[in-house]
């Protein structure tokens, strides 16, 4: 038995009063001269026992009565013996995050989960409502059976799901059942990282098992980056581990390794390389298997080919000489007509790096060459005065002297940079277009440090590479589609038009994007760093964090499973109180009443 | 008025409390025994002894039947044959006045009685029963002497049937008493010493007292050959108690105290004083000795003729 509302309990403490009447009795009233004191100490004497087991049960219904109304005003509940449950919507919560593939003495701890969900479902009847919801929120219904196969079938997920909106969704699921008794079987590794946040749960009851065991030390990587992102065809990998000694790593690209090496637990490790591989490829970094695999391997996509030829015009400025001087030396870009580099009046041939002519006298020659290119761009009216940029990579760049960037009818672009709300860099296809010459009069981009970088970016990617880029995904995060790609195509080459949304793969890994059939930019799919961190809340710990009205902590799995059903089982026994107290304090009456008519 | 009216007729049958604040004890006494009388018929037995010793002048209320007829008829005057005695009965009256008596179920200020409040203390009816007693066997010309005793002796009147000897009763019965404890073996002694002869003795008391005691006393005066009736007198409150109220109970006398809820021993209680009445009636049985429990709120006229009946059926 248990109470809603312990506190109410305290009102027992007014039994005392009873207890103290009867102890007291003797020695309050007032004092009366009485002649005939003998005859009544011998009435006392001869008739001491009846009298004293009268006042023992006028005291004991007493007490009984105000425990029964303690007990009625703490709300009892408990369960009836033989009276089974009654119908209950349960919503089964299975924590299939990836933390929970962790091995525990020979087998996944989400086999334990998947046992432990399946004799909640064996011990449901026809009349319960039951739903299985893993952590990222999904939900299956039906029979018994059906769920039974649903847990059979349970795989965990590559990353950590959302337990707050599984729960949510949980919560909702019964609330909505139209049924009393209303449950969540929630069943996790308490993993510290995954349940940070989460929000209360009102009016269902939480049946709750975490183990309380430490988890195994784990090891991971928890980063793979292609630097840059378009090897030309140089480029590197960078990439972290979390372990707790050093660690044998190994780095593939498609397939075939190119790299081993031993890295100190966090330390940042720079692979440098220009591998024979061409386009867009995928790449891991790879540790050996411990107790939980699925964070081993972390995967990674790098474009590969040639550095783009690049032409710079003497107008363009020795700043912008020496920095494409400086990627030829990285071997980032050569020599060539791939890419002009152009003031606008100058600009013959695309793609190109157009900038502000220095003399405004040239605006026109410029505007009518964007024209002949077919730019729809023109250069406005010059502004002058210092004037902050905002754009990517471009942070604590200024602006002295500037033109509008006016937007033809069809225009479209994309706006990479602004000084209030003019645009002063923009990208079309084959193009960019800056609003001021890259001089140190006009600007300060190019003697800021990201200027090279910037440059680099410019060049290689969006002027000579494909228009696509690396997609950094969780497992199954929906993605708005990328306007530069019309399909996908899976590891295993199976290729898949996109809709109006893009869900990410639920398994670590890459998906490449495609336009017309070729691959232009990838989505790269990578647990979590934080699901490698396995250290639990305890089971206590736990249960506050959630939050939850009502929640009953299970100490091993064998006990959780009995909870189920059980806030069914267990029926208000206010009732039965009102009634005993009610019964006792007649009780009572009558007896007082039987004493008086007798002294009567 | 209606009471002074109804004095006038039957005093004897009227509420004691009321009755006892028309006047002063002997006025009382005198309504109660007027009344008492007025309500009797006329005894068969004579009363006087047949020793002749003198003649003495009629006067108005003697007996008829005594004048002798024939000086009445030879010297034309009515005379009175008078006799060794005047009186042919020896009475005492031994009158309990210890604190225990001094009570009235007024002061017990437990439970609801609205009826104590104006009740006599049980010494005030005894009084007044004693005073009327003592009048009415005077008038039978009988000698009545009262003893008054509570721990000890407080006075005694020896037997008298003389004029002036009433005085001297109500006299006595003004003296202070009171006392802690009631030892009435000494007092019936007493009385029998006074009595100095077979006589009739007649306790008034509460019996608040032990009973071994009182009963070798009753017992002496029995084999004296005294003719004995106690008159127990209690107050209704002593009966049954008030019907609710929790106090702690104190015998004046004793100190005794006994603390009590009256609800939880009403009943009891009232059994035991059955039980007690049972067994003082019991004992005074087996002595031959007329036993009455008298109830302070009862007209006088009821142990008046219990005690009356007894003096009848003496010689």
């Amino acid at each position: 038995m248990s109470f809603l509302a312990p506190l109410y309990l305290a009102l027992g403490a007014f039994i005392a009063v009873p207890l103290i009447i009867h102890l007291m009795r003797r020695r309050v009233g007032s004092r009366v001269d009485f002649p005939a004191t003998r005859y009544l100490a011998r009435a006392e004497k001869e008739h001491s026992r009846s009298l004293r087991m009268r006042n023992l049960l006028l005291m004991f219904l007493r007490v009984l009565a105000l425990i029964a109304i303690a007990a009625a005003a703490a709300r009892p509940v408990a369960s009836w013996v033989g009276a089974g449950h009654a119908p209950t919507a349960i919503a089964i919560v299975v924590d299939n995050s990836l933390s929970s593939s962790v091995v525990v003495d020979g087998r996944p701890l989400l086999d334990q989960f998947k046992t432990m969900a399946r004799s909640v479902v064996n011990a449901s009847t026809s009349a319960d409502r039951i739903w299985l919801v893993t952590i990222d929120g999904k939900v299956q219904g039906g029979s018994a059976a059906t769920l039974r196969d649903d847990i059979n079938r349970l795989e965990p997920v590559a990353g950590s799901g959302d337990p707050a909106a599984a729960l949510a969704r949980a919560a909702g699921l019964v609330r909505a059942s139209g049924l009393n008794a209303r449950q969540i079987a929630l069943v996790t590794d308490g993993q510290r990282t995954e349940w940070q946040r989460v929000p209360p749960i009102v009016g269902v009851q939480l049946m709750l098992y975490a183990p309380s065991t430490k988890p195994p030390l784990n090891h991971a990587v928890t980063l793979a980056d292609a630097r840059p992102v378009r090897w030309t065809p140089r480029g590197a990998v960078a990439t972290r581990f979390l372990s707790r000694d050093s660690t044998s790593y190994r780095i593939t690209l498609n397939g075939r390794t190119f790299a081993r090496g031993t890295a100190a637990p966090n330390e940042e490790v720079i692979v440098r390389a220009a591998p024979p591989e061409r386009g867009w490829v995928p790449g891991t970094v790879e540790l050996e298997p411990d107790e939980l695999a699925g964070d081993n391997v972390r995967h990674f996509a790098v474009w590969i080919g040639p550095a783009p030829g690049v032409a710079i015009s003497p107008a363009a400025g020795s700043f912008v000489k020496n920095a494409v001087d400086v990627l030829r030396t990285t071997e980032r870009v050569t020599d060539g007509k791939d890419i002009a580099i152009v003031p606008g009046d100058e600009l013959s041939t695309m793609p190109a790096l157009i900038l502000a002519p220095v003399d405004p006298v040239k605006l026109g020659a410029a505007n009518r060459a964007l024209e002949r290119a077919g730019v729809p761009w023109r250069f406005g009216a010059k502004h002058t005065g210092e004037a902050t940029v905002r754009g990517a990579g471009l942070d604590g760049v200024t602006s002295t002297i500037r033109y509008d960037l006016v937007a033809q009818a069809g225009a479209v672009a994309e706006t990479l940079a602004v000084v209030g709300r003019d645009a002063w860099i923009v990208a079309g296809g084959r193009y960019v277009l800056v609003g001021s010459p890259i001089t140190p009069d006009a600007t300060n981009l190019p003697i800021r440090a990201g200027f090279i970088p910037w440059l680099g970016d410019v060049l290689t990617t969006r002027l000579v590479g494909e228009p696509g880029q690396v997609i950094s995904a969780a497992p199954g995060e929906q993605l708005p589609r990328p306007r530069w790609a019309d399909g996908s195509e899976s590891s295993d080459g199976q290729r898949t038009p996109l809709g109006e949304t893009l869900e990410a793969p639920t398994r670590s890994g890459v998906l490449f994007l495609t336009r017309s059939g070729r691959r232009v930019g990838a989505v790269v799919v990578n647990p979590p760093p934080e699901e490698s961190m396995l250290e639990r809340f305890t089971p206590d710990e736990l249960r506050d964090h959630i939050q939850s009205e009502r929640t009953l902590v299970a100490a091993t799995p064998s006990s959780w499973a009995t909870m189920a059903f059980r806030a069914a089982a267990r029926r208000s026994l206010l009732e039965p109180a009102l009634i005993a107290a009610l019964v006792l304090l007649t009780l009572e009456a009558l007896a007082i009443g039987a004493r008086s008519s007798r002294a009567a | 008025m209606e009471l002074a009216r109804g004095v006038g007729h039957r005093a004897d049958l009227f509420d004691p409390a009321s009755l006892a604040a028309l006047g002063r004890i002997e006025i009382v006494a005198r309504w109660i025994v007027d009344g008492f009388m007025s309500g009797l018929h006329r005894s068969a037995r004579k009363g006087f002894s047949v020793e002749f010793a003198d003649y003495r002048p009629y006067q108005p209320g003697d007996d008829l039947r005594y004048i002798d007829w024939k000086i009445a008829a030879r010297a034309d005057r009515w005379v009175v044959r008078q006799y060794e005695e005047e009186t042919n009965l020896r009475a005492s009256v031994v009158l309990d006045v210890s604190r225990s008596m001094a009570w009235s179920g007024a002061q017990m200020r437990v439970g609801q009685d609205a009826t104590a409040a104006d009740r006599l203390t049980k010494l005030a009816y005894a009084e007044r029963l004693t005073a009327a007693l003592a009048l009415l066997l005077l008038r039978q010309r009988d000698a009545v002497g009262l003893v008054r005793f509570d721990d000890k002796i407080r006075s005694a009147v020896a037997p008298r049937a003389r004029k002036g000897q009433w005085r001297r009763v109500i006299a006595a019965l003004e003296e202070p008493g009171t006392g802690k404890a009631s030892s009435a073996p000494d007092a019936l002694e007493q009385a029998a010493r006074l009595i100095n002869r077979r006589g009739m003795i007649v306790l008034i008391s509460d019996l608040l007292m032990d009973q071994p005691e009182v009963e070798r006393a009753m017992r002496a005066l029995r084999a004296g050959g005294h003719d004995i009736t106690v008159l127990h007198v209690m107050d209704p409150a002593e009966r049954e108690l008030p019907s609710s109220g929790e106090a702690l109970f104190v015998d004046p006398e004793s100190e005794l105290m006994v603390p009590a809820s009256i609800a939880d021993v009403r009943a009891a209680y009232r059994n035991t004083v059955e039980e007690v009445i049972g067994e003082w009636r019991s004992m005074f049985g087996s002595l031959g000795v007329g036993y009455e429990v008298i109830s302070t709120d009862a007209p006088f006229g009821v142990p008046l003729r219990r005690a009356f009946a007894a003096r009848q059926q003496l010689p």
